[in-house]
C-alpha cells in the first residue's frame, strides 16, 4: 500500500471502531520493507528479506480505553480487532484522562526519506556488509567479529482519529552493527560494539566504516588487562557510557509517567538544581536528516525542542497526551508519545543533546590523578532510586601517570548524586547510535572496587 | 493447527534443495496496573511464516505475514535469491546438514485452553487485586504495580528433508512491583512468575498474594538497608541467582556460534571448568519440576529440544548448536535453534538452563558459613566472551557466624564464571525454575527459563569503598 492507501485504511477502521459503538478511535499503521545482510562468525551468513504491515487501534468507548495490535489486515481480523478493543473497553473502568489529541498545525521534516535506498537490493546490502567485515579484517585479525547486520528499511507511517488527525510520513532508514571482541591467544578482551545509522544513504558506507574502525579499536582495548586499584574518586564516562548507561535511567525519571506513578526521585525538582552546572540537556525531534527525528508523535502531535535541563536546573517532564491531562494546571503534550504502531503510545525521548564541555578529552584528567576511564558499564541502575552498581568494561586505570587496561573492576554510587558529581564535560562529542549526542563526562565521588 | 502443517507440506511438496518453512502464531495479552489506574489493555497478534533456503552454501531467509500458498511460494523464491547473493561472499560454504532423527507430529503443551479459555475479567480482576494488596501493605509503600502477561503460541516446522511437527502452547507471567518512600528515599521491590503450562504451574512455587506481601516487604525493608563493603566474598547464591549464573555467565559461552567467534569455552571440551560437584545442563523439557518457562518440545528448525549436558562433574562436556553448526563441530544438533517470531531466523538459544542439585542442606550451609552474604532476587544480569558476569542483587543478606544477618543495598555480584564455578563447595539437595519471567536477548528475545538448588562460592561483590 502506498501513503494514500495507507492513511484511508487508517481512516477507514476509524469509522468502522465509531460504527460499532466507539465514541473515539485511532488507527496507527505502519508498512516496512527490509532488507538484512547479517555476519555471523567473521563471515557473512544469511541475507534476508521482510515486508510487512502492522496496525494499532486505540478506541475509547465511556472514557475506558482498549487497544489492539496485529499484523494481519484482511476484513475477517479487523472485525475481530474491533470487536476485541471494545471488549476490553466495556471490561476496563472509565478513566477522565483518556483521549485522543486534537489535529494540530506541522512542520515536515527534511531528509528523512531518500529515493535511492527505496532502490537497494539485497546485492547492496551482502556488499556493504562484507566491505564492513574486511575492514575489520584489515584493521587487526586478532579482532573477532560474532554478529553483525548491514539493513535498509523504507517505511511509511499513518495515523488517523476520529478527531481528525490524518497524518502520513515517509521515511528511510540505513542500520548497520558490529559486536565482537578480541582475542589474542588466550587472552580474550571483552566485548563490545559499535554502529551506524542514516535516513540516507549518501554517507552511510564512510560512516559504516568508521563505526568499524571504532569497534575495533574498542575490542583491543580489552587486551592485556589486569587488575584495578580500590578506591571512591574520579571516573570519567566515555559517550557510549554515558548513552547507554546514565542518559537511559535520566530519561526515564523525567518522564511524566515515572512523576506521577511516584517513581521519580525527580518529582517535583523543576526549578531546582539537579545536576551540576555545566550540564545541559536537550531533546530534539525536529532535527533535519536524523533517524530520530519525526514531524509527529506516536498519537500525532507536532514534535519540538525541548529543554529538560538547562545548567542544571531541571526545566521539565516529557508528556504524552494522557500524561499532559493527568498532570492537569494546564499542561499540554510535549510530542513524546513514544512506540510504534504495534504498541499502545508510551513515553520517551527522541534526540537527546547534551552540551559538550569546554575541555579537550586528554586534559580531562590531570597528570598524576588518578581515574577510571569508563568505556562500557555493564551493571544495572534501579530507575526508582537511582542507585547503580556494575563492572567497567574495556575501561583504564590512569594512576601515577601510567595507563593500563582494567578488568574485574565494579563500580558503585547513585546517579543523581553523579550528575551532581558531574565536574567536567569535554569539548567533543560523539553521536551514538544516531540518537544521543554526548561529550565524555568526569564524575567524583564514584566508589570502585577491584577484585 | 493441522491447517497450517497441511499449507506448508503443499507449499514445500515441489521444492528443490533444503526448504525450511515455519508458521508461526503469537497471540499476546498484557494487563499493567499501576498505583491503583489501570495503565494498559493489550492485545496483539502477530503470525507468518519464515522461509529458509540453503543454495550452493548459502542461507536466504524471507517471510510473510500472507498465509497462503501464493505468497509463501513467493517467500522460497525470495529466500533462493537471497541465498545465492550470499553463497559466493562466504568465507565458508555452509556443509550439509547433518542427518537427524527429524520430529513428526504433533506435540501440543499441557495449559492452553485453560489458560486462554479464562475470561478477560478474571485476568483483569486478579490483576488489580494483587495491585491494591501491595499499596494494602504498609504506610511507607507508595507506589505499587501488577502485570498480567500471556502469550500463545502455535507453530508448524516443515522441512524437505522430513521435519513435519506442530505444536501450541501457552506461556502466562505476572510482574509485581512495590516502590516504599521515606523522608525522601525511594526503594523498590520486584517478584515475578513465569511459566510454560497452566494455572497450576504459575502458582506452583507461591499464590499471587505471596509473590505480592514479598515485593512490599523487600521495598519496605531496603529503605533502611545500608551499602555492603565492596570486595571478595563468599556468597550462598538462591535458585534465581544461580539460573542467571549459569545462563549469563556459562550458557551464552557455549553457544556454538559464540564459541566460533573466540569465546572463552572454546577449546576447552573435555577440561575441567569446575568443581566436581557441578552438573550443568540445557533442555527443552522442564526436568525436575514442572512448567519451566523456556520449554519448547522442539526447536524451530524440527530438531526434537531434547536435554544437553554442558559440562558433567567439572568437565566442560557440550556446546549448544543448531544444525550448521554441529555440522562444522562434526556432533549432532542439540535442538537449540530458536527465533522470536515468524520473521526472525533461527538463531542458537538456550531453553531451560540449570545446575542439577547435589546432596548439601540449605540449613547446612548456611550454618557452616562464617562470614558471607545470602543472595536472592536477581536484578538483571550480563556476562561477557571472557565469562566475566555482572548480577545486580535485590536481596543481599549477611551471613555472619552461620546467621543470616540484615539487609544490604545496591549489591552487584561479579566474576570470571568458570573461575567461579570451580569454588563451589556446597550444593543443595533441592531445586526450583526462577527465571521463567525473563528474556534473553541476542539480537531477538528468546523465552528462556533457568534454575537449580543453593550453591556457595566466591565472588566478587560491589559496594562502598
Amino acid at each position: 500500500m502506498d501513503a494514500a492507501a495507507l492513511l484511508s485504511f487508517c481512516q477507514e477502521l476509524v469509522g468502522r471502531a465509531v460504527d460499532a459503538g466507539a465514541d473515539e478511535a485511532e488507527v496507527a499503521v505502519c508498512a516496512e520493507r527490509q532488507i538484512e545482510s547479517t555476519l555471523e562468525g567473521d563471515a557473512i551468513h544469511t541475507v534476508q528479506s521482510h515486508d510487512e504491515t502492522v496496525f494499532g487501534l486505540r478506541l475509547l468507548r465511556d472514557g475506558a480505553q482498549g487497544f489492539v495490535t496485529a499484523n494481519d489486515i484482511d476484513q475477517r481480523t479487523l472485525g475481530e480487532s474491533v470487536g476485541e478493543a471494545l471488549d476490553q473497553a466495556r471490561l476496563n473502568p472509565p478513566d477522565s484522562f483518556n483521549g485522543l489529541p486534537e489535529p494540530s498545525e506541522y512542520r515536515g521534516i527534511e531528509g528523512l526519506y531518500d529515493e535511492e535506498m527505496s532502490r537497494i537490493g539485497v546485492d547492496d546490502s551482502t556488499r556493504i556488509a562484507s566491505t564492513l567485515l574486511e575492514r575489520v579484517h584489515q584493521h587487526d585479525r586478532r579482532v573477532r567479529v560474532d554478529s553483525g547486520s548491514v539493513s535498509f528499511s523504507v517505511m511509511t507511517s499513518a495515523i488517523a482519529s476520529s478527531k481528525g488527525v490524518a497524518l502520513v510520513e515517509d521515511r528511510t532508514n540505513a542500520q548497520g552493527y558490529l559486536f565482537g571482541m578480541a582475542v589474542d591467544g588466550d587472552d580474550i578482551a571483552s566485548f563490545d560494539y559499535d554502529g551506524e545509522s542514516s535516513c540516507t544513504i549518501s554517507d552511510f558506507e564512510a560512516k559504516l566504516l568508521e563505526a568499524a574502525d571504532r569497534f575495533s579499536e574498542k575490542c583491543l582495548m580489552g587486551l592485556a588487562a589486569s587488575g584495578g586499584e580500590s578506591f571512591c574518586g574520579t571516573v570519567l564516562l566515555s559517550p557510549d557510557a554515558v548513552a547507554e548507561f546514565l542518559l537511559p535511567s535520566l530519561t526515564t525519571a523525567l518522564c511524566a509517567d515515572a512523576v506521577r506513578k511516584g517513581q521519580s526521585p525527580l518529582a517535583g525538582k523543576v526549578g531546582e538544581a539537579i545536576a551540576a552546572p555545566q550540564f545541559t540537556l536537550v531533546d530534539d525531534a525536529t532535527l533535519p536528516g536524523q533517524v530520530a527525528s519525526s514531524a509527529f508523535d506516536r498519537e500525532g502531535v507536532p514534535t519540538r525542542r525541548f529543554v529538560l535541563v538547562k545548567d542544571g536546573i531541571l526545566q521539565g517532564y516529557l508528556y504524552n497526551h494522557y500524561e499532559a491531562r493527568a498532570a492537569g494546571g494546564g499542561v499540554q503534550s510535549t510530542g513524546h508519545a513514544s512506540g510504534g504502531a504495534g504498541s499502545p503510545p508510551g513515553i520517551g525521548p527522541t534526540f537527546l543533546d547534551l552540551a559538550a564541555g569546554e575541555q579537550a578529552n586528554e586534559d580531562l584528567v590531570c597528570a598524576g590523578e588518578r581515574a577510571v576511564v569508563v568505556n562500557r558499564f555493564s551493571g544495572s541502575t534501579n530507575p526508582v532510586n537511582g542507585d547503580f552498581s556494575g563492572v567497567v568494561k574495556n575501561g583504564f586505570l590512569l594512576s601515577g601517570g601510567e595507563r593500563r587496561a582494567i578488568k574485574e573492576v565494579l563500580i558503585a554510587g547513585n546517579l543523581f548524586d553523579a550528575l551532581r558529581g558531574v565536574s567536567a564535560g569535554s569539548r567533543e562529542r560523539r553521536l551514538i547510535g544516531g540518537t544521543r549526542l554526548v561529550p565524555t563526562l568526569r564524575i567524583e565521588g564514584v566508589s570502585v572496587t577491584a577484585g | 493447527m493441522s491447517d497450517a502443517l497441511d499449507l506448508l507440506k503443499l507449499a514445500i511438496h515441489d521444492c528443490d534443495g533444503f526448504v525450511e518453512l515455519r508458521y508461526h502464531s503469537k497471540l499476546s495479552r498484557n494487563i499493567a496496573v499501576e498505583k491503583g489506574k489501570l495503565e494498559k489493555t493489550v492485545a496483539r497478534r502477530r503470525l507468518g511464516v519464515g522461509v529458509r533456503v540453503l543454495e550452493k552454501g548459502g542461507w536466504g531467509f524471507a517471510s510473510t505475514g500472507n498465509i497462503d500458498r501464493s505468497s509463501i511460494s513467493q517467500a522460497i523464491q525470495q529466500a533462493r535469491k537471497a541465498a545465492l547473493v550470499s553463497a559466493p561472499l562466504r568465507s565458508e560454504r555452509a556443509s550439509a546438514l547433518p542427518k537427524v532423527k527429524l520430529a513428526k507430529g504433533d506435540f501440543s503443551q499441557p495449559g492452553v485452553d485453560e489458560v486462554v479459555g479464562r475470561p478477560l475479567e478474571e485476568k483483569l480482576g486478579m490483576t488489580r487485586l494483587l495491585e491494591e494488596r501491595i499499596r494494602a501493605a504498609g504506610s511507607s509503600i507508595s507506589s505499587a504495580s501488577c502485570a498480567y502477561t500471556e502469550s500463545l503460541e502455535e507453530k508448524a516446522i516443515v522441512t524437505t528433508d522430513g521435519a513435519a511437527a506442530s505444536f501450541r502452547l501457552v506461556r502466562p507471567e505476572i510482574r509485581l512491583q512495590a516502590v516504599a518512600e521515606k523522608d525522601g528515599v525511594l526503594s523498590s521491590g520486584y517478584e515475578s512468575v513465569g511459566v510454560t503450562g497452566g494455572w497450576d504451574c504459575l502458582f506452583l512455587n507461591g499464590s499471587g498474594e505471596f509473590f505480592a506481601d514479598k515485593a512490599a516487604r523487600t521495598a519496605t525493608d531496603l529503605l533502611g538497608a545500608r551499602r555492603p563493603q565492596g570486595g571478595r566474598a563468599t556468597v550462598i547464591m538462591s535458585p534465581s541467582i544461580v539460573g542467571l549464573l549459569v545462563h549469563e555467565a556459562i550458557g551464552h559461552t557455549v553457544e556454538a556460534d559464540f564459541v566460533q567467534a573466540g569465546s572463552v569455552a572454546a577449546g576447552k571440551l573435555g577440561q575441567r571448568v569446575g568443581s566436581d560437584l557441578v552438573n550443568l545442563c540445557d533442555s527443552g523439557a522442564s526436568e525436575f519440576a514442572p512448567g519451566a518457562g523456556g520449554t519448547i518440545p522442539v526447536d524451530d528448525e524440527g530438531v526434537v529440544a531434547a536435554k544437553t549436558t554442558i559440562i558433567r562433574n567439572g568437565i566442560l562436556a557440550s556446546y549448544l548448536h543448531n544444525r550448521e553448526s554441529a555440522a562444522r563441530f562434526g556432533v549432532q544438533p542439540t535442538g537449540n535453534a530458536r527465533a522470536w517470531e515468524y520473521a526472525d531466523q533461527p538463531l542458537i538459544r538456550m531453553r531451560n538452563t540449570y545446575l542439577e542439585p547435589g546432596t548439601s542442606k540449605l540449613a547446612d550451609m548456611i550454618e557452616s558459613t562464617a562470614d558471607g552474604y545470602m543472595l536472592d532476587g536477581p536484578r538483571n544480569g550480563q556476562a561477557d566472551a571472557t565469562g566475566e558476569f555482572m548480577f545486580g542483587v535485590q536481596e543481599a543478606r549477611v551471613i555472619r557466624n552461620g546467621k543470616i544477618g540484615e539487609l544490604v543495598k545496591g549489591v552487584t555480584i561479579s566474576g570470571i564464571a568458570f573461575e567461579v564455578l570451580s569454588t563451589v563447595d556446597a550444593i543443595s539437595d533441592s531445586f526450583q525454575w526462577d527465571l521463567g519471567s525473563g528474556y534473553c536477548g541476542k539480537g531477538q528475545p528468546a523465552k528462556v527459563d533457568a534454575g537449580g538448588p543453593y550453591i556457595r562460592c566466591r565472588v566478587l561483590l560491589g559496594g562502598q569503598q
